[in-house]
Protein backbone atom coordinates (compact mmCIF):
# COMPACT_ATOMS: atom_id res chain seq x y z
CA UNK A 1 0.00 0.00 0.00
CA UNK A 2 2.89 2.57 0.65
CA UNK A 3 4.02 1.60 -2.63
CA UNK A 4 0.94 2.58 -4.35
CA UNK A 5 0.82 5.68 -2.28
CA UNK A 6 4.09 6.86 -3.32
CA UNK A 7 4.09 6.26 -6.82
CA UNK A 8 0.68 8.19 -6.79
CA UNK A 9 2.26 10.94 -5.17
CA UNK A 10 4.96 11.07 -7.17
CA UNK A 11 2.52 11.10 -10.33
CA UNK A 12 0.06 13.87 -8.49
CA UNK A 13 3.49 15.65 -8.22
CA UNK A 14 4.61 15.30 -11.50
CA UNK A 15 1.28 16.48 -13.02
CA UNK A 16 1.81 20.25 -11.12
CA UNK A 17 4.93 20.14 -11.83
CA UNK A 18 4.61 20.46 -15.43
CA UNK A 19 2.00 22.80 -16.82
CA UNK A 20 -0.94 19.98 -17.51
CA UNK A 21 -2.40 20.05 -14.32
CA UNK A 22 -2.95 24.32 -14.54
CA UNK A 23 -4.00 24.02 -17.92
CA UNK A 24 -6.30 20.95 -17.44
CA UNK A 25 -7.62 22.51 -14.13
CA UNK A 26 -7.74 25.65 -15.78
CA UNK A 27 -9.91 24.80 -18.54
CA UNK A 28 -11.87 22.85 -16.82
CA UNK A 29 -12.62 25.19 -14.40
CA UNK A 30 -13.74 27.87 -17.11
CA UNK A 31 -15.91 26.04 -18.97
CA UNK A 32 -17.76 24.52 -16.16
CA UNK A 33 -18.09 28.12 -15.12
CA UNK A 34 -19.30 28.97 -18.68
CA UNK A 35 -21.79 26.12 -18.13
CA UNK A 36 -22.75 26.75 -15.00
CA UNK A 37 -23.61 30.69 -16.20
CA UNK A 38 -25.69 30.01 -19.18
CA UNK A 39 -28.00 26.94 -17.77
CA UNK A 40 -28.02 29.23 -14.38
CA UNK A 41 -29.34 32.28 -16.89
CA UNK A 42 -31.92 29.89 -18.72
CA UNK A 43 -33.36 28.76 -15.51
CA UNK A 44 -33.80 32.39 -13.83
CA UNK A 45 -35.90 33.32 -17.05
CA UNK A 46 -37.27 30.50 -16.95
CA UNK A 47 -38.05 31.16 -12.87
CA UNK A 48 -39.30 34.84 -13.80
CA UNK A 49 -41.69 33.63 -16.56
CA UNK A 50 -43.26 31.06 -14.03
CA UNK A 51 -43.53 33.80 -11.84
CA UNK A 52 -45.71 35.83 -13.76
CA UNK A 53 -47.98 33.35 -14.03
CA UNK A 54 -48.33 33.35 -10.59
CA UNK A 55 -47.03 29.92 -10.17
CA UNK A 56 -49.60 28.39 -12.19
CA UNK A 57 -47.65 26.96 -14.77
CA UNK A 58 -47.73 23.55 -16.36
CA UNK A 59 -45.00 21.90 -13.49
CA UNK A 60 -42.89 23.39 -10.41
CA UNK A 61 -39.03 24.67 -11.11
CA UNK A 62 -36.94 22.17 -9.84
CA UNK A 63 -33.64 23.13 -9.45
CA UNK A 64 -32.32 19.22 -9.34
CA UNK A 65 -33.91 18.72 -12.87
CA UNK A 66 -33.50 22.04 -14.40
CA UNK A 67 -30.36 23.07 -13.00
CA UNK A 68 -27.83 20.29 -11.70
CA UNK A 69 -29.39 18.08 -14.06
CA UNK A 70 -28.64 20.06 -17.40
CA UNK A 71 -25.15 21.38 -16.04
CA UNK A 72 -23.95 17.81 -15.29
CA UNK A 73 -24.86 16.40 -18.91
CA UNK A 74 -22.87 19.00 -20.24
CA UNK A 75 -19.85 18.96 -17.89
CA UNK A 76 -19.52 15.09 -18.99
CA UNK A 77 -18.98 16.23 -22.19
CA UNK A 78 -15.71 18.43 -20.80
CA UNK A 79 -14.64 15.26 -19.51
CA UNK A 80 -14.08 14.02 -23.04
CA UNK A 81 -11.71 16.49 -23.67
CA UNK A 82 -10.03 16.92 -20.46
CA UNK A 83 -8.88 13.11 -19.34
CA UNK A 84 -6.70 12.19 -22.48
CA UNK A 85 -5.05 15.17 -21.32
CA UNK A 86 -4.38 13.52 -18.21
CA UNK A 87 -3.41 10.21 -19.17
CA UNK A 88 -1.61 10.91 -22.12
CA UNK A 89 1.90 11.37 -20.83
CA UNK A 90 1.42 8.65 -17.43
CA UNK A 91 3.40 5.76 -19.34
CA UNK A 92 4.42 7.09 -22.72
CA UNK A 93 6.56 9.39 -21.04
CA UNK A 94 8.15 6.68 -18.78
CA UNK A 95 8.66 5.02 -21.88
CA UNK A 96 10.07 7.83 -23.37
CA UNK A 97 12.80 9.09 -20.94
CA UNK A 98 13.79 5.77 -19.40
CA UNK A 99 11.84 5.93 -16.10
CA UNK A 100 10.16 3.00 -16.75
CA UNK A 101 13.51 1.04 -16.13
CA UNK A 102 13.80 2.04 -12.54
CA UNK A 103 10.25 1.45 -11.81
CA UNK A 104 9.73 -1.91 -13.22
CA UNK A 105 13.93 -2.72 -11.43
CA UNK A 106 12.18 -2.07 -8.14
CA UNK A 107 10.86 -4.06 -5.84
CA UNK A 108 6.95 -3.36 -6.98
CA UNK A 109 4.23 -5.23 -8.64
CA UNK A 110 2.51 -4.29 -11.68
CA UNK A 111 -0.68 -4.03 -9.90
CA UNK A 112 1.19 -1.65 -7.33
CA UNK A 113 2.70 0.48 -10.66
CA UNK A 114 -0.63 0.91 -11.98
CA UNK A 115 -2.76 1.39 -8.98
CA UNK A 116 -0.74 4.49 -7.70
CA UNK A 117 -0.81 5.89 -11.06
CA UNK A 118 -4.48 5.35 -11.65
CA UNK A 119 -5.20 6.91 -7.97
CA UNK A 120 -2.60 9.63 -9.04
CA UNK A 121 -4.63 10.73 -11.96
CA UNK A 122 -7.79 10.08 -10.01
CA UNK A 123 -6.22 12.46 -7.30
CA UNK A 124 -6.01 15.52 -9.93
CA UNK A 125 -9.44 14.46 -11.04
CA UNK A 126 -10.40 14.54 -7.35
CA UNK A 127 -8.83 17.98 -7.45
CA UNK A 128 -10.53 19.38 -10.82
CA UNK A 129 -14.23 18.42 -8.70
CA UNK A 130 -13.19 20.45 -5.82
CA UNK A 131 -12.14 23.25 -7.88
CA UNK A 132 -15.96 23.07 -9.78
CA UNK A 133 -17.69 23.01 -7.01
CA UNK A 134 -16.86 26.83 -6.15
CA UNK A 135 -19.54 27.53 -8.40
CA UNK A 136 -22.21 25.47 -6.89
CA UNK A 137 -21.23 27.02 -3.14
CA UNK A 138 -23.01 29.74 -4.39
CA UNK A 139 -26.61 27.62 -4.27
CA UNK A 140 -26.24 26.75 -0.90
CA UNK A 141 -26.60 31.04 0.01
CA UNK A 142 -30.09 30.40 -0.70
CA UNK A 143 -30.21 26.76 1.07
CA UNK A 144 -29.65 24.25 -1.66
CA UNK A 145 -29.74 20.26 -0.57
CA UNK A 146 -26.62 18.75 -1.11
CA UNK A 147 -27.57 14.79 -1.25
CA UNK A 148 -28.38 15.39 -5.09
CA UNK A 149 -24.75 16.99 -5.82
CA UNK A 150 -23.15 14.86 -4.08
CA UNK A 151 -24.48 11.76 -6.07
CA UNK A 152 -23.83 14.04 -9.50
CA UNK A 153 -20.26 14.09 -8.36
CA UNK A 154 -19.50 10.75 -7.35
CA UNK A 155 -20.96 10.11 -11.12
CA UNK A 156 -18.51 12.03 -12.44
CA UNK A 157 -15.87 10.95 -10.34
CA UNK A 158 -16.70 7.09 -11.67
CA UNK A 159 -17.02 8.53 -14.89
CA UNK A 160 -13.74 10.01 -15.02
CA UNK A 161 -12.28 7.01 -13.31
CA UNK A 162 -13.45 4.72 -16.42
CA UNK A 163 -11.44 7.40 -18.63
CA UNK A 164 -8.49 7.40 -16.90
CA UNK A 165 -8.40 3.47 -16.80
CA UNK A 166 -8.80 3.57 -20.58
CA UNK A 167 -6.22 6.40 -21.05
CA UNK A 168 -3.51 4.75 -18.68
CA UNK A 169 -4.16 1.67 -20.90
CA UNK A 170 -3.81 3.61 -24.46
CA UNK A 171 -1.00 5.41 -22.75
CA UNK A 172 1.06 1.92 -22.42
CA UNK A 173 0.65 1.31 -26.07
CA UNK A 174 2.57 4.36 -27.60
CA UNK A 175 5.99 6.56 -26.40
CA UNK A 176 4.22 10.02 -28.03
CA UNK A 177 2.11 11.31 -26.26
CA UNK A 178 -0.12 13.32 -28.87
CA UNK A 179 -0.77 9.05 -30.63
CA UNK A 180 -1.76 8.80 -27.10
CA UNK A 181 -4.35 11.62 -26.64
CA UNK A 182 -5.93 10.76 -30.01
CA UNK A 183 -6.26 7.51 -29.46
CA UNK A 184 -8.41 8.16 -25.89
CA UNK A 185 -10.06 10.83 -27.24
CA UNK A 186 -11.57 8.69 -30.15
CA UNK A 187 -12.29 5.62 -28.03
CA UNK A 188 -14.27 7.32 -25.90
CA UNK A 189 -15.80 9.94 -28.27
CA UNK A 190 -16.94 6.20 -30.17
CA UNK A 191 -18.47 5.27 -26.36
CA UNK A 192 -20.30 8.31 -26.38
CA UNK A 193 -21.99 8.13 -29.65
CA UNK A 194 -22.57 4.00 -29.90
CA UNK A 195 -25.75 4.97 -29.09
CA UNK A 196 -26.58 6.20 -32.45
CA UNK A 197 -26.74 3.05 -34.53
CA UNK A 198 -29.09 1.44 -31.65
CA UNK A 199 -32.30 2.91 -33.40
CA UNK A 200 -31.49 1.79 -36.36
CA UNK A 201 -30.07 -1.49 -35.45
CA UNK A 202 -33.31 -3.30 -34.04
CA UNK A 203 -33.57 -4.00 -30.04
CA UNK A 204 -30.84 -6.30 -29.32
CA UNK A 205 -28.23 -3.89 -30.91
CA UNK A 206 -29.85 -0.74 -28.94
CA UNK A 207 -30.17 -2.09 -25.31
CA UNK A 208 -26.53 -3.42 -25.97
CA UNK A 209 -25.38 -0.27 -27.25
CA UNK A 210 -27.23 1.48 -24.15
CA UNK A 211 -25.75 -0.43 -22.18
CA UNK A 212 -22.51 -0.03 -23.38
CA UNK A 213 -22.87 3.53 -23.68
CA UNK A 214 -20.54 5.24 -20.96
CA UNK A 215 -22.66 8.41 -20.98
CA UNK A 216 -26.22 7.10 -20.47
CA UNK A 217 -24.89 5.36 -17.07
CA UNK A 218 -24.36 8.84 -16.12
CA UNK A 219 -27.70 10.16 -15.96
CA UNK A 220 -29.10 8.40 -12.93
CA UNK A 221 -26.62 9.90 -10.55
CA UNK A 222 -27.51 13.83 -12.55
CA UNK A 223 -30.83 12.92 -11.25
CA UNK A 224 -29.67 12.79 -7.66
CA UNK A 225 -29.88 8.65 -7.25
CA UNK A 226 -27.56 5.91 -6.77
CA UNK A 227 -28.63 3.24 -8.92
CA UNK A 228 -26.42 0.25 -8.27
CA UNK A 229 -26.23 -1.31 -12.05
CA UNK A 230 -24.90 2.08 -12.78
CA UNK A 231 -21.98 1.84 -10.12
CA UNK A 232 -21.50 -1.25 -11.01
CA UNK A 233 -20.98 -0.74 -14.68
CA UNK A 234 -18.58 1.84 -13.85
CA UNK A 235 -16.27 0.19 -11.27
CA UNK A 236 -15.75 -2.61 -13.46
CA UNK A 237 -15.54 -0.76 -16.21
CA UNK A 238 -12.42 0.63 -14.23
CA UNK A 239 -11.59 -2.73 -13.72
CA UNK A 240 -11.25 -3.49 -16.79
CA UNK A 241 -9.46 -0.79 -17.96
CA UNK A 242 -6.75 -1.09 -15.27
CA UNK A 243 -6.91 -5.35 -15.96
CA UNK A 244 -6.05 -4.14 -20.04
CA UNK A 245 -2.86 -1.84 -18.76
CA UNK A 246 -2.03 -4.56 -16.32
CA UNK A 247 -1.79 -7.10 -19.86
CA UNK A 248 -0.19 -4.58 -21.57
CA UNK A 249 2.28 -3.89 -19.45
CA UNK A 250 3.39 -7.50 -19.16
CA UNK A 251 3.31 -8.26 -22.50
CA UNK A 252 5.52 -5.21 -23.40
CA UNK A 253 8.15 -6.81 -20.90
CA UNK A 254 8.21 -9.92 -23.50
CA UNK A 255 8.87 -7.96 -26.16
CA UNK A 256 11.10 -5.30 -25.52
CA UNK B 1 25.99 -14.23 -5.23
CA UNK B 2 25.03 -13.79 -9.14
CA UNK B 3 25.18 -16.93 -11.51
CA UNK B 4 23.64 -16.72 -14.63
CA UNK B 5 22.95 -20.09 -16.49
CA UNK B 6 22.16 -20.97 -19.92
CA UNK B 7 20.33 -17.25 -20.77
CA UNK B 8 19.35 -17.09 -23.86
CA UNK B 9 16.93 -13.67 -25.11
CA UNK B 10 15.37 -14.02 -28.54
CA UNK B 11 13.59 -11.00 -29.92
CA UNK B 12 11.45 -13.02 -32.65
CA UNK B 13 13.56 -14.03 -35.32
CA UNK B 14 16.78 -11.65 -33.57
CA UNK B 15 19.16 -14.06 -30.95
CA UNK B 16 20.36 -10.95 -28.67
CA UNK B 17 22.29 -13.42 -25.92
CA UNK B 18 22.41 -17.13 -26.42
CA UNK B 19 23.62 -20.00 -23.83
CA UNK B 20 25.82 -17.61 -21.45
CA UNK B 21 26.99 -18.47 -18.34
CA UNK B 22 28.94 -17.22 -16.07
CA UNK B 23 29.36 -16.68 -11.82
CA UNK B 24 30.01 -13.89 -10.03
CA UNK B 25 31.39 -13.93 -6.30
CA UNK B 26 30.35 -11.42 -3.39
CA UNK B 27 32.30 -8.35 -3.15
CA UNK B 28 33.78 -9.13 -6.82
CA UNK B 29 34.04 -6.62 -9.73
CA UNK B 30 32.77 -8.28 -12.51
CA UNK B 31 33.29 -6.61 -16.25
CA UNK B 32 30.93 -7.10 -19.22
CA UNK B 33 33.03 -6.00 -22.12
CA UNK B 34 31.76 -6.12 -26.14
CA UNK B 35 31.32 -3.88 -28.84
CA UNK B 36 27.79 -1.91 -29.21
CA UNK B 37 25.45 -4.51 -29.99
CA UNK B 38 26.92 -7.78 -28.50
CA UNK B 39 23.95 -8.21 -25.81
CA UNK B 40 25.29 -6.84 -22.57
CA UNK B 41 22.19 -4.34 -21.90
CA UNK B 42 20.12 -7.61 -22.71
CA UNK B 43 21.75 -9.46 -20.25
CA UNK B 44 21.72 -6.77 -17.74
CA UNK B 45 18.08 -6.03 -18.06
CA UNK B 46 17.50 -9.68 -17.30
CA UNK B 47 19.73 -9.84 -14.24
CA UNK B 48 17.45 -6.92 -13.38
CA UNK B 49 14.43 -8.12 -14.01
CA UNK B 50 13.45 -5.58 -16.33
CA UNK B 51 13.07 -8.44 -18.86
CA UNK B 52 12.58 -12.27 -18.88
CA UNK B 53 14.90 -14.09 -20.77
CA UNK B 54 13.70 -16.72 -23.43
CA UNK B 55 15.50 -19.84 -21.63
CA UNK B 56 18.06 -20.35 -18.70
CA UNK B 57 18.02 -18.54 -15.62
CA UNK B 58 19.33 -15.84 -13.69
CA UNK B 59 19.84 -16.05 -9.67
CA UNK B 60 20.89 -12.77 -7.91
CA UNK B 61 21.58 -12.63 -4.09
CA UNK B 62 20.00 -16.17 -3.94
CA UNK B 63 16.89 -15.63 -5.60
CA UNK B 64 15.32 -16.52 -9.18
CA UNK B 65 15.61 -13.18 -10.81
CA UNK B 66 12.25 -14.54 -12.83
CA UNK B 67 10.41 -16.80 -9.76
CA UNK B 68 10.81 -14.67 -6.73
CA UNK B 69 11.32 -10.92 -8.88
CA UNK B 70 10.75 -9.12 -5.98
CA UNK B 71 12.77 -10.73 -3.72
CA UNK B 72 15.42 -10.54 -6.29
CA UNK B 73 14.69 -7.07 -6.71
CA UNK B 74 14.83 -5.62 -3.49
CA UNK B 75 18.60 -7.15 -3.46
CA UNK B 76 19.53 -5.08 -6.67
CA UNK B 77 20.54 -1.79 -7.64
CA UNK B 78 20.28 -0.83 -11.75
CA UNK B 79 22.18 2.09 -12.91
CA UNK B 80 20.68 1.98 -16.94
CA UNK B 81 22.61 3.46 -19.52
CA UNK B 82 20.87 6.83 -19.14
CA UNK B 83 20.40 6.95 -16.03
CA UNK B 84 15.83 7.36 -15.03
CA UNK B 85 15.65 10.40 -13.57
CA UNK B 86 12.65 13.06 -13.46
CA UNK B 87 13.42 16.18 -15.03
CA UNK B 88 10.76 17.48 -12.59
CA UNK B 89 12.11 16.39 -9.47
CA UNK B 90 15.12 17.83 -7.58
CA UNK B 91 17.82 15.71 -6.52
CA UNK B 92 16.78 14.78 -2.68
CA UNK B 93 12.83 14.52 -4.16
CA UNK B 94 14.15 11.88 -6.30
CA UNK B 95 16.45 10.00 -3.94
CA UNK B 96 12.91 10.05 -1.35
CA UNK B 97 11.17 8.78 -3.96
CA UNK B 98 13.38 5.72 -5.30
CA UNK B 99 14.11 4.91 -1.05
CA UNK B 100 10.49 4.55 -1.13
CA UNK B 101 9.95 1.86 -3.77
CA UNK B 102 12.96 0.08 -2.54
CA UNK B 103 11.61 -0.60 0.31
CA UNK B 104 14.02 1.98 2.75
CA UNK B 105 12.52 1.94 6.14
CA UNK B 106 10.93 5.57 6.73
CA UNK B 107 13.03 5.89 9.60
CA UNK B 108 16.34 5.27 8.07
CA UNK B 109 15.59 7.08 5.09
CA UNK B 110 16.97 10.58 6.23
CA UNK B 111 19.69 9.04 7.33
CA UNK B 112 20.32 6.68 4.31
CA UNK B 113 19.79 9.28 1.91
CA UNK B 114 22.17 12.17 3.21
CA UNK B 115 25.10 8.94 3.32
CA UNK B 116 24.59 8.16 -0.37
CA UNK B 117 24.56 11.69 -1.57
CA UNK B 118 27.77 12.17 0.27
CA UNK B 119 29.33 9.45 -0.70
CA UNK B 120 28.65 9.57 -4.53
CA UNK B 121 29.62 13.53 -3.89
CA UNK B 122 26.01 15.12 -5.11
CA UNK B 123 25.11 16.82 -1.76
CA UNK B 124 25.60 20.16 -2.84
CA UNK B 125 23.00 19.47 -5.56
CA UNK B 126 20.46 18.30 -3.13
CA UNK B 127 18.02 20.98 -4.14
CA UNK B 128 18.62 21.10 -7.87
CA UNK B 129 16.32 19.82 -10.21
CA UNK B 130 17.61 16.58 -12.11
CA UNK B 131 16.74 18.21 -15.55
CA UNK B 132 19.27 21.37 -14.59
CA UNK B 133 21.98 18.58 -13.53
CA UNK B 134 25.40 18.24 -15.68
CA UNK B 135 26.03 15.01 -17.44
CA UNK B 136 28.41 14.01 -14.51
CA UNK B 137 25.63 15.04 -11.67
CA UNK B 138 23.28 12.95 -13.23
CA UNK B 139 25.41 9.95 -13.77
CA UNK B 140 26.42 10.41 -10.07
CA UNK B 141 22.77 10.52 -9.09
CA UNK B 142 22.46 7.76 -10.96
CA UNK B 143 24.85 5.75 -9.15
CA UNK B 144 23.10 7.26 -6.01
CA UNK B 145 19.81 6.12 -6.99
CA UNK B 146 21.22 2.22 -7.58
CA UNK B 147 22.74 2.24 -3.71
CA UNK B 148 19.77 3.73 -1.83
CA UNK B 149 18.78 0.60 -0.64
CA UNK B 150 21.71 -0.98 -0.06
CA UNK B 151 21.54 -3.60 -2.16
CA UNK B 152 24.06 -6.86 -2.21
CA UNK B 153 24.22 -6.29 -5.94
CA UNK B 154 25.24 -3.61 -8.15
CA UNK B 155 24.90 -3.75 -11.72
CA UNK B 156 26.33 -0.74 -13.85
CA UNK B 157 25.14 -0.45 -17.32
CA UNK B 158 28.28 1.92 -18.48
CA UNK B 159 28.72 4.07 -15.80
CA UNK B 160 31.60 5.76 -17.67
CA UNK B 161 29.81 6.52 -20.73
CA UNK B 162 30.01 10.12 -21.89
CA UNK B 163 31.87 11.26 -18.84
CA UNK B 164 35.11 13.50 -19.03
CA UNK B 165 38.14 12.34 -17.99
CA UNK B 166 38.22 13.72 -14.84
CA UNK B 167 34.83 12.42 -13.86
CA UNK B 168 35.61 8.66 -14.92
CA UNK B 169 38.37 8.34 -12.59
CA UNK B 170 36.20 9.87 -9.79
CA UNK B 171 33.65 7.53 -11.02
CA UNK B 172 35.94 4.47 -11.02
CA UNK B 173 37.20 5.28 -7.59
CA UNK B 174 33.53 5.18 -6.84
CA UNK B 175 32.97 1.67 -8.03
CA UNK B 176 36.12 0.50 -6.37
CA UNK B 177 35.17 1.60 -2.87
CA UNK B 178 31.54 0.26 -3.12
CA UNK B 179 33.05 -3.17 -4.41
CA UNK B 180 33.33 -5.19 -1.17
CA UNK B 181 30.11 -4.32 0.51
CA UNK B 182 28.10 -4.99 -3.12
CA UNK B 183 29.18 -7.34 -5.55
CA UNK B 184 29.16 -4.62 -8.64
CA UNK B 185 28.56 -5.97 -12.66
CA UNK B 186 29.92 -3.61 -14.75
CA UNK B 187 29.56 -3.26 -18.64
CA UNK B 188 31.83 -0.85 -21.10
CA UNK B 189 33.26 -0.58 -24.26
CA UNK B 190 36.01 1.22 -22.98
CA UNK B 191 39.32 -1.52 -22.54
CA UNK B 192 41.61 0.21 -19.74
CA UNK B 193 38.67 0.75 -17.38
CA UNK B 194 38.33 -2.96 -17.30
CA UNK B 195 41.71 -3.70 -16.61
CA UNK B 196 41.56 -0.62 -13.78
CA UNK B 197 38.93 -1.86 -12.09
CA UNK B 198 37.60 -5.14 -12.51
CA UNK B 199 38.74 -8.82 -11.06
CA UNK B 200 37.04 -10.88 -13.47
CA UNK B 201 35.95 -9.82 -17.32
CA UNK B 202 33.89 -11.55 -19.30
CA UNK B 203 34.12 -10.59 -23.08
CA UNK B 204 30.70 -11.16 -24.85
CA UNK B 205 30.28 -10.81 -29.17
CA UNK B 206 26.92 -11.10 -30.75
CA UNK B 207 25.38 -12.37 -27.97
CA UNK B 208 28.35 -15.17 -26.91
CA UNK B 209 30.74 -15.69 -24.58
CA UNK B 210 33.84 -15.24 -26.44
CA UNK B 211 36.44 -15.49 -23.12
CA UNK B 212 36.25 -15.14 -19.54
CA UNK B 213 39.10 -14.63 -17.22
CA UNK B 214 40.82 -12.72 -14.99
CA UNK B 215 42.58 -9.24 -17.10
CA UNK B 216 45.91 -10.29 -16.35
CA UNK B 217 45.40 -14.12 -17.57
CA UNK B 218 43.23 -12.91 -20.57
CA UNK B 219 46.55 -10.52 -21.80
CA UNK B 220 48.64 -13.69 -20.80
CA UNK B 221 46.89 -16.56 -22.25
CA UNK B 222 46.34 -15.02 -25.23
CA UNK B 223 49.83 -16.53 -27.07
CA UNK B 224 50.36 -19.77 -26.54
CA UNK B 225 53.89 -18.86 -26.18
CA UNK B 226 55.80 -16.01 -23.96
CA UNK B 227 57.11 -13.36 -25.84
CA UNK B 228 59.95 -11.11 -24.75
CA UNK B 229 61.96 -7.69 -26.64
CA UNK B 230 65.24 -7.02 -25.72
CA UNK B 231 67.13 -4.17 -27.28
CA UNK B 232 70.61 -4.31 -27.22
CA UNK B 233 73.72 -2.39 -28.16
CA UNK B 234 76.30 -4.74 -30.02
CA UNK B 235 78.28 -2.56 -32.16
CA UNK B 236 77.00 -4.11 -35.72
CA UNK B 237 78.00 -7.33 -34.22
CA UNK B 238 74.00 -9.91 -35.22
CA UNK B 239 73.33 -11.30 -32.00
CA UNK B 240 70.17 -13.02 -32.86
CA UNK B 241 71.92 -16.61 -33.31
CA UNK B 242 73.56 -16.16 -29.36
CA UNK B 243 70.17 -15.33 -28.40
CA UNK B 244 68.84 -17.99 -30.23
CA UNK B 245 70.83 -20.67 -28.47
CA UNK B 246 69.53 -19.48 -24.97
CA UNK B 247 67.99 -23.03 -24.04
CA UNK B 248 63.62 -22.64 -23.98
CA UNK B 249 64.15 -19.58 -27.05
CA UNK B 250 62.01 -20.86 -29.92
CA UNK B 251 62.40 -18.11 -31.92
CA UNK B 252 64.46 -14.95 -32.48
CA UNK B 253 63.08 -11.96 -34.58
CA UNK B 254 64.48 -8.85 -35.57
CA UNK B 255 62.20 -6.48 -34.71
CA UNK B 256 63.95 -2.53 -35.30
CA UNK B 257 67.21 -1.70 -35.67
CA UNK B 258 68.63 2.31 -35.48
CA UNK B 259 71.69 4.17 -34.71
CA UNK B 260 73.36 0.52 -33.74
CA UNK B 261 70.86 -0.52 -31.89
CA UNK B 262 69.30 -3.86 -32.18
CA UNK B 263 65.97 -4.98 -30.97
CA UNK B 264 64.40 -8.47 -30.94
CA UNK B 265 61.55 -10.05 -30.26
CA UNK B 266 62.47 -13.19 -28.56
CA UNK B 267 59.87 -16.16 -28.29
CA UNK B 268 59.87 -18.88 -25.36
CA UNK B 269 58.20 -21.65 -24.67
CA UNK B 270 55.12 -21.44 -22.67
CA UNK B 271 55.37 -21.13 -19.27
CA UNK B 272 59.13 -20.64 -19.30
CA UNK B 273 60.87 -17.75 -18.08
CA UNK B 274 63.80 -16.86 -20.25
CA UNK B 275 64.64 -13.09 -18.67
CA UNK B 276 67.53 -14.35 -16.63
CA UNK B 277 69.31 -16.19 -19.32
CA UNK B 278 68.84 -13.75 -21.75
CA UNK B 279 70.13 -11.01 -19.52
CA UNK B 280 73.14 -13.17 -18.87
CA UNK B 281 73.82 -14.00 -22.55
CA UNK B 282 74.04 -10.64 -23.63
CA UNK B 283 76.33 -9.30 -20.67
CA UNK B 284 78.58 -12.32 -21.45
CA UNK B 285 78.76 -11.05 -24.81
CA UNK B 286 80.12 -7.42 -23.66
CA UNK B 287 76.84 -6.20 -25.02
CA UNK B 288 74.66 -3.28 -23.64
CA UNK B 289 71.35 -4.37 -22.53
CA UNK B 290 69.29 -1.59 -22.73
CA UNK B 291 66.04 -3.34 -22.97
CA UNK B 292 64.46 -6.42 -21.42
CA UNK B 293 60.24 -6.63 -21.43
CA UNK B 294 57.63 -9.24 -21.91
CA UNK B 295 55.56 -8.24 -24.63
CA UNK B 296 51.88 -9.08 -24.38
CA UNK B 297 48.64 -8.13 -26.21
CA UNK B 298 47.01 -5.43 -24.75
CA UNK B 299 43.58 -5.96 -24.05
CA UNK B 300 42.54 -3.77 -27.04
CA UNK B 301 44.37 -6.40 -29.10
CA UNK B 302 42.80 -9.33 -27.28
CA UNK B 303 39.24 -7.68 -27.41
CA UNK B 304 40.18 -7.11 -30.64
CA UNK B 305 41.15 -10.42 -31.95
CA UNK B 306 37.95 -12.31 -30.07
CA UNK B 307 35.51 -9.82 -31.74
CA UNK B 308 36.84 -10.15 -34.87
CA UNK B 309 36.54 -13.65 -35.10
CA UNK B 310 34.11 -15.30 -37.49
CA UNK B 311 32.93 -17.84 -35.23
CA UNK B 312 33.78 -17.34 -31.74
CA UNK B 313 34.22 -20.82 -31.34
CA UNK B 314 38.30 -21.01 -32.08
CA UNK B 315 39.05 -19.58 -28.83
CA UNK B 316 38.60 -22.75 -26.40
CA UNK B 317 41.79 -21.82 -24.57
CA UNK B 318 40.21 -19.00 -22.44
CA UNK B 319 38.67 -19.62 -20.56
CA UNK B 320 38.28 -19.93 -16.44
CA UNK B 321 40.11 -22.59 -14.55
CA UNK B 322 43.80 -23.35 -15.27
CA UNK B 323 46.35 -21.20 -13.44
CA UNK B 324 48.76 -19.05 -15.83
CA UNK B 325 52.51 -19.23 -15.67
CA UNK B 326 54.33 -16.15 -16.29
Amino acid sequence: MSNILAIAHKELKSYFASPIAYIVIGLFALLYGYFYVAILAYFVRQSLQMSEFGGQGPQAMDINQQLIRPLMTNVTILVLFVMPMVTMRTYSEEKRSGTIELLLTSPLTDFQIIMGKFLGALALWGIMLLVSMIHLAILFVYGREWKPLLTAYLGLLLLGGCFLSVGLFISTLTKNQVVAFMLTFTVFLFLWIITWIGSFAGPTVDSLTQYLSIIDHFDDFGKGVIDTTHVIYYVSFITFGLFLTAKSVDSERWRA
Amino acid sequence: MIEVQHLTKRYGRVTAVEDVSFRVERGEIFGFLGPNGAGKTTTMRILTGFIPPTEGKAIVAGFDVFDQPIEAKRRTGYLPETPPLYPDMSVIEYLTFVAKIKGVPTAERRQRIQAVMERTRIDDMADRLCSKLSKGYRQRVGLAQAIVHNPDVLILDEPTAGLDPKQIIETRELIKELAGDHTIILSTHILPEVSQTCQRVVIINKGHVVALDTPDNLTARLRGSETMYVQVDTNGLDAAGALQRIAGVTRVAESDRRDGLVGYEIESQHGRDVRRDLARAVVSNGWGLLELRPMRMSLEEIFLSLTTEETPTPMPAITEGEPVHE
